[in-house]
């Protein structure tokens, strides 16, 4: 019984499970997103719907949890919080059982710019990658604007998250127990009963010090089937609005007839390359120029050749709003129609090994179908592609 | 001349009967007309010269396909390449019988592939034994 009443149970099973379960997910994603290639964006996505469902779960538990992971139990005014800093700077803070100030600011802060990542993260996927919930309803342009929100908020996330582990850090060594540990098997020892002389931390109730909670607070008991219901109710919400979204079509997208003379003539010798790959001008160019086609002669009468310029530039870049329509409408203007003269195709494929290009199954840097599984379909989704994947 | 007639009379007279059922006489036909035209001298098409057509590295058109074996390989018989990574039908006829049988095809590859090795067009008795070549394989 007396080591009983010397700890306290601060943090509920589901808040501890919340915590690592976060902590994998925001880890994962951040590792893919700072570190993956492209085709590993599902696993970026599907961590960040989970961290989505987790901070449906806080926000719910914030209500409905227990005494320690109600928000009501870590509101403090602005005072509390400066005397608090005041505290640290002076390297004697007051000593809280559940979260400090600072913590519960991070606490606040940190769902904020997750909430603010999922949504640009969102936004991203839907403008550049046309996928998503918010493919239908995102233009390219957006998404790129989103992209640099998303970016921004991944290093201010990262500057967030050191942060917490210095605060755990500086507060476990204050206090003589492992924060660490409390977030594993959810308990604290009691500041007012274990406080001995001459640890790190203000008495509660000194001077420099609003303590909130150094002595236990009274018990609130979980509401736990009430925050089931929440947790299903807003979480159909969310999935609900989630599959309506994504039924929309994508917004990047026209319909593309296929054109006889255009996949029998062109795909004879290279991959049919997606009508909306070049501007209007550099198709009109290279139709007019099929006698020096990239090193060969691939002349066409002048009906057929008529036929396939008109598609072409009927359907050109100008027509879409997909990532390479968008990115692969600046072309060099020395090689007007030369797809992997472009800035963006040289960028995006600066780090890949020279010899793949040149090397089975791909031979050139034409070949793009030997990586992109869809290239044929003018999407270029991140997934589809695999370095070289037609090799043995 | 008197030469040239029996050629053409020769030809006009074996063409007469398979006429419609082989596309690729025909196609052979009508350029034996346009090889006699060229040259007087002409006496029928030769596989020997088809070959050498074939394998001869002109270095005389576009640098990346100084020769038919380019794209076609060494042996007719194998699936070529191009350049792009598509795989080309055999050019031998005992290996793909439907070789040298559309007209426009024909035409059409000629025009592209002479320019692209050789620098300039085929004449009509290059072409000729070129198929010449082509069907003994």
């Amino acid at each position: 019984m007396q080591s009983l009443s010397e700890k306290v149970r601060v943090w509920d099973l589901a808040t501890r499970l919340y915590h690592w379960l976060q902590f994998l997910l925001v880890m994962g994603a951040l590792l893919i997103g700072f570190f993956g290639p492209e085709w590993f964006l599902d696993a970026h996505v599907y961590a960040g719907y989970g961290v989505l469902a987790l901070i449906v779960f806080r926000l719910v538990w914030g209500f409905a949890g227990s005494t320690y992971s109600r928000f009501s139990s870590f509101i403090f005014s602005p005072r509390d919080i400066l005397c608090h800093v005041r505290g640290v700077l002076k390297g004697r803070p007051s000593h809280h059982l559940g979260h400090n100030p600072l913590g519960a600011l991070m606490v606040f802060a940190l769902i904020g710019v997750l909430l603010l990542m999922l949504g640009s993260g969102l936004v991203v996927l839907g403008g550049v990658e046309n996928q998503g919930p918010l493919a239908g309803f995102i233009g390219f342009d957006l998404g790129v604007r989103a992209r640099f929100v998303h970016k921004v908020f991944a290093y201010l996330l990262v500057g967030m998250i050191v942060l917490h582990v210095m605060g755990v850090v500086l507060e476990s060594r204050l206090s003589g127990f492992s924060l660490v540990r409390s977030m594993f098997d959810g308990n604290k020892p009691r500041p007012d009963i274990v406080h001995a002389a001459g640890d790190g931390f203000e008495p509660a109730g000194n001077a420099d010090d609003m303590a909130g909670n150094a002595h236990p607070l009274p018990d609130v008991p979980a509401r736990t089937g009430r925050a089931i219901l929440a947790v299903i109710v807003s979480g159909a919400v969310i999935v609900g609005a989630g599959v309506l979204g994504s039924a929309v079509p994508a917004s990047g997208f026209i319909d593309l007839p296929s054109n006889d003379n255009y996949s029998s003539e062109c795909a004879e010798c290279h991959m049919l390359y997606h009508p909306s790959l070049l501007p209007r001008d550099s198709w009109l160019k290279l139709m007019a120029n099929l006698e020096d086609h990239f090193g060969e002669d691939a002349s066409l009468d002048d009906s057929v050749t008529q036929d396939i310029a008109n598609y072409l530039s009927t359907y050109s870049s100008e027509a879409w709003d997909t990532e390479a329509a968008n990115e692969l409408r600046t072309v060099d203007p020395q090689k007007p129609y030369e797809i992997t003269a472009t800035p963006f195709w040289k960028r995006t494929h600066a780090r890949i090994d020279p010899t793949i290009f040149e090397t089975r199954p791909v031979l050139s840097k034409g070949n793009c179908a030997a990586c992109h599984w869809d290239a044929e379909s003018g999407r270029f989704a991140d997934q589809k592609i695999e370095i070289a994947h037609g090799q043995k | 001349m008197i030469k040239k007639a029996l050629v053409l009379s020769a030809l006009l007279a074996f063409s007469a009967v398979p006429a419609q059922a082989d596309p690729r006489q025909d196609i052979l036909d009508q350029l034996a007309v346009e090889a006699s035209a060229a040259d007087a001298n002409f006496s029928g098409f030769s596989a020997a010269r088809g070959e050498k057509l074939f394998r001869t590295k002109f270095g005389t058109g576009k640098p990346a396909t100084p020769s038919c074996t380019s794209c076609h390989t060494e042996s007719p018989r194998n699936v070529g390449e191009t350049r792009a990574g598509k795989a080309i039908d055999p050019v031998a006829v005992s290996v793909n019988p439907s070789r040298f049988t559309d007209p426009a095809k024909v035409a059409k590859w000629f025009r592209r592939n002479c320019k692209s090795v050789i620098g300039r067009e085929c004449t009509a008795l290059e072409k000729g034994d070129y198929i010449t070549f082509m069907m003994t394989q």
